[in-house]
């Protein structure tokens, strides 16, 4: 099953929260809707599951309309048939784990044997079979967590829905969770949107990734897609981290930055605008001592900087650069003064243009 | 954008309509309930109103009028209202101050015997006030004990006292009303986030500093708060200063509509202007304390309970005790004892090695067709009562909090309204209504239970709707998602989880409808009299010894029924 969205309007009030966005998930596909808090993502999600009623454009779950109120169609959340894994679990407390995941089940009136053979068989998978008749109050949070992936599995869903689902949960057990679902997802081969802000989450699992912001779509993409070339300075900054510096196009060809350097950068397909600036990831710039030995590698962009702060973080340190009228964080594991003249070089294709709108905040 | 049309018309038909009907089901529930609370809540104030204009008594062919706010402005009315709000102000300075300090003492302080008046203080808050004031007559009257110990045993007629005065009113009225004060303030002291007395301990703050520039400044929202329910809960007050006030001539507004209504020369319109009058300042206190806490709830309280050091009591100790036992003892326990004492006593003797003992109060109860008349009364007042009070309530809550219909602040709005209504008042409104209203239902227990119901209705709403909003709404949804109607939703999952404040609330309102005497005084009947009244009829005609025996028994059940929740909330709490 698929999940098609078209023109997807919520309003609260006079307060537009989704902006009229449309995107296909395809069956089997991962899909995450990555953004800041606020930015419509969980609305989105929420309309999907029927929790709340859009206000305008088209659901489509499969190929079946869910929600499409301007012709007055919209099926109640109990009649969608997805499995969801909210933000708090929302682990019912008075029942057992059991309880909890065969409910899915017993509501839709599935025989007994049946229920308790489902309610196995989906504990199983999350490994939780031994923990069956407990009560949520005596469960950890990952435990709690694996409780409510076993009862979004058990129906065996048309779509899973996830709101934020490892937020509540401390860092490593996080990484694990994250190995966990995606491998369920893949077994289980259903279209699947995952809401979160963490960036890492949205890269680390997803086929596809949708920033948004302000209640509108930014960028949809691959994973690598956003990272490499990310479509304006809002996606840049928000998936993963980068450093920005000003640049503006030669009167023949080719860019140079404010301090009239030449650079070489990847501009393939960068929207018209009034203003730009070059993104550079920090691990992707190699950084040595002293100052620039020649042009080494016509290949290559090289600035010549300082050492303006540095920030040890164990794997590499964090170092801040001014070069060329700018602060570029580079990632490296040798160790530079602050203070200390240095040389970057970085290759074109780790250089890419980005358009400045005239909202962006510099 | 276009729809594939066909697609549309496709769907099953059972899809939207099996949406309509649970949904359609909640709603036909909803307006029953909001015509059934608007009626509730209307009637009675309209019939007020409408009574304030009139210049005869309910049911009596008459004429429009102002008189009757004229009549405000008389010398008599004008003083009981002045009598009115300096008792109210007395009393609720004197109740903050004492029941502050008690809840500081308990919670703040290494005070050692916390365990013990803890649960005292919370018997004290159910004990009635109407039995409270006797116990206090008994004792203070000019011919009661304690006059009678100054004056005759120890010769020293300047220590006289008389309970029957504006201060004694104020007195009986503080001990009332510190429990109350204690229970609103232990919250917010308990719950208040230690981090700002850390801070300013860390800032070199002694803790006595700590206390007056950091917590009581913090506790500043909840202390005026709690200032003025007290306050609104002093003004409408019925048994105290009816029972202290009427044989001393210390008239409050409360007990002047109870003259005016119940002795000659009666005069319904007047007491109903001054039902409107005093409507109107505890509405506006109320709603004033509304804005209070609205305007405080971004502040200090954030449920982390911390463990905060305890501020040492050190040379104060004494005072601490004093402070703690005195009220106790004062409050609850030589009350108690009073009333037991003159209970099995056969006449009245201040003496107890020259009293006569009898059990025969307590037999006249058993025997007494009209007492245990009474006592079966209250019990279907208070155990069918209290069931409507909390399915109402239960039905508010979740129209109000969850499901949010039209109209739903409009229903949320009438809820709260009898909070501001003086139990005196809603019984006089009642009064008017049910003497033009074509039901027969003057004079029945039915009437009882409905002006009962309507009076307390915003304490099951509160404790139910407390626990209501705890409940993560995800829970709900969850159940939505996983294919349950919000129906089920609400059978499944809603109210299993707000049981046991539902337990709570059944007995908040048992309680409350047992001892309750300021909305049944003017409306029953002989047939329908309840405990509370017959305590109080007896006590009118000085028939000390059966009223004591029965406020006795009433206190017992009280307590008992008290022990009981406390028992379930620990265990709910535990589950």
């Amino acid at each position: 099953m698929s999940i098609s969205i078209e023109n997807l309007t919520k309003r609260y009030g006079p307060l537009t929260v989704v902006h009229g966005i449309s995107f296909n998930v395809a069956k089997g596909e991962f899909m995450s809707l990555l953004g800041p808090s606020g930015c419509g993502k969980t609305t989105t999600l929420r309309c999907i599951a029927g929790l709340e009623d859009a206000n305008g454009g088209v659901i489509r779950i499969g190929d079946r309309i869910v929600s499409a109120p301007e012709q007055d169609v919209v099926v109640s959340a109990h009649e969608r048939q997805i499995g969801m894994v909210f933000q708090s679990y929302a682990i019912w407390p008075h029942m057992t784990v059991a309880g909890n995941v065969g409910f899915p089940l017993a509501i839709r009136k599935v025989a007994a044997q049946e229920v308790e053979r489902q309610v196995d068989e989906a504990l199983e998978i999350v490994g939780m079979r031994h923990l069956r008749d407990r009560h949520p109050s005596q469960l950890s949070g990952g435990q709690q967590q694996r409780v409510a992936l076993a009862r979004a599995i058990v129906g065996r869903p048309r779509v899973l829905l996830f709101d934020e689902p490892l937020s509540n949960l401390d860092a490593k057990l996080r990484e694990g969770t994250r190995t966990e679902i995606k491998r369920l997802q893949r077994e289980l081969d259903v279209a699947t949107v995952y809401v979160t802000h963490d960036q890492e989450e949205a890269l680390s699992m997803s086929d596809r990734v949708i920033v948004m912001d302000g209640g509108r779509i930014t960028q949809a993409g691959t994973p690598k897609e956003l990272y490499r070339r990310p479509a304006n300075r809002f996606v840049a900054d928000f998936v993963g981290r980068a450093s920005f510096i000003d640049v503006t196009r030669m009167n023949g060809s080719g860019w140079s930055t404010a301090a009239g350097v030449r650079l070489r950068l990847d501009d393939a397909g960068a929207p018209p605008a009034t203003r730009y600036q070059a993104m550079l990831r920090p691990e992707s710039i190699d950084i040595c001592h002293g100052a620039a030995r020649g042009k080494a590698d016509e290949s290559d962009n090289i600035l010549c900087g300082h050492v303006v702060e540095s920030h040890y973080l164990g794997a590499y340190t964090e170092y801040l650069v001014e070069a060329s009228g700018a602060k570029l964080k580079v990632h490296s594991r040798s160790d530079f003064d602050v203070g200390a003249e240095v040389t970057l070089r970085f290759a074109p294709e780790f250089c890419r243009l980005v358009a400045l709108g005239d909202e962006d905040r510099v | 954008m276009s729809v594939d049309a066909s697609t549309v018309h496709g769907l099953p038909v059972s899809d939207t309509n099996r949406r309509s009907s649970s949904r359609g089901v909640l709603m036909g529930v909803y307006w029953v309930t909001f015509v059934l609370v608007a009626a509730m809540v209307a009637i009675p104030v309209i019939a007020l109103v409408y009574g304030s204009f009139r210049t005869s008594a309910p049911g009596l062919p008459g004429d429009w009028t102002l008189r009757n706010y004229a009549g405000l402005a008389s010398s008599g009315v004008l003083s009981s209202m002045s009598t009115t709000l300096v008792i109210g102000l007395f009393t609720s300075v004197l109740s903050i101050i004492i029941g502050t300090a008690i809840a500081l003492i308990l919670h703040r302080t290494d005070f050692r015997y916390g365990r013990i008046v803890m649960p005292l203080i919370g018997l004290t808050f159910y004990f009635p006030s109407f039995i409270l004031a006797m116990a206090w007559i008994i004792v203070g009257a000019p011919g009661g004990i304690y006059n009678t110990v100054v004056d005759d045993m120890l010769g020293m007629p300047w220590l006289r006292a008389d309970i029957y005065t504006a201060a004694g009113i104020v007195f009986v009225m503080v001990l009332h009303q510190v429990p109350f004060v204690y229970l609103t303030m232990r919250g917010p002291i308990i719950g208040m986030d230690p981090i700002y007395e850390e801070a300013a301990n860390a800032a070199g703050a002694k803790p006595y500093e700590v206390l007056l520039r950091v917590t009581l400044p913090l506790l500043g929202y909840s202390l005026i708060s709690s200032f003025i329910l007290t306050f609104v809960m002093t003004i409408e007050q019925f048994a105290i200063p009816a029972l202290l006030g009427i044989p001393g001539q210390v008239t409050m507004l409360a007990t002047q509509l109870y003259l005016l209504v119940r002795f000659s020369p009666t005069d319904y319109g007047l007491a109903a202007a001054i039902g409107v009058a005093l409507s109107l300042i505890t509405g506006a206190a109320i709603w004033a304390q509304r804005r209070v806490t609205t305007a405080g709830r971004l502040t200090t309280v954030t449920g982390k309970a911390g463990r905060i050091k305890q501020i040492p009591l050190g040379h104060w100790r004494w005072a601490a005790n004093l402070l703690c036992f005195g009220f106790v003892f004062l409050g609850l326990i030589m009350p108690m004892v009073i009333l037991l004492y003159t209970s099995v006593l056969k006449w009245f003797t201040v003496n107890p090695f020259d009293g006569m003992y009898t059990l025969r109060n307590y037999v006249f109860i058993w025997e007494s067709g009209s007492t245990v008349g009474s006592f079966t009364n209250t019990l279907i007042v208070s155990g069918v009562g209290a069931a409507v009070g909390v399915l109402l309530g239960l039905l508010c809550c979740y129209f109000t909090l969850r499901l949010r219909p039209p109209g739903y602040r409009a229903l949320d709005f009438l809820v709260s309204l009898p909070f501001g209504v003086p139990g005196v008042v809603l019984g006089l409104g009642l009064l008017w209504a049910y003497a033009y209203l074509p039901l027969p239902l003057y004079g029945t227990l039915t009437l009882m239970i409905i002006a009962f119901v309507t009076r307390f209705l915003p304490y099951a709403t509160e404790t139910i709707g407390g626990q209501m909003v705890q409940i993560d709404k995800s829970l709900e949804e969850a159940a939505w998602v996983n294919g349950a109607t919000r129906l089920q939703g609400v059978g499944k999952i809603l109210l299993p989880l707000v049981s046991p404040s539902l337990q709570g609330a059944y007995f908040l309102l048992f309680m409350a409808f047992f001892r309750e005497i300021s909305s049944a005084i003017l409306i029953y009947s002989v047939n329908t009299s309840v405990i509370s009244i017959s305590i109080w009829s007896f006590f009118e005609q000085a028939n000390w010894g059966l009223a004591s025996a029965l406020a006795v028994v009433a206190t017992l059940i009280i307590f008992v029924a008290m022990a009981l929740i406390t028992r379930m909330v620990s265990t709910a709490g535990r589950g």
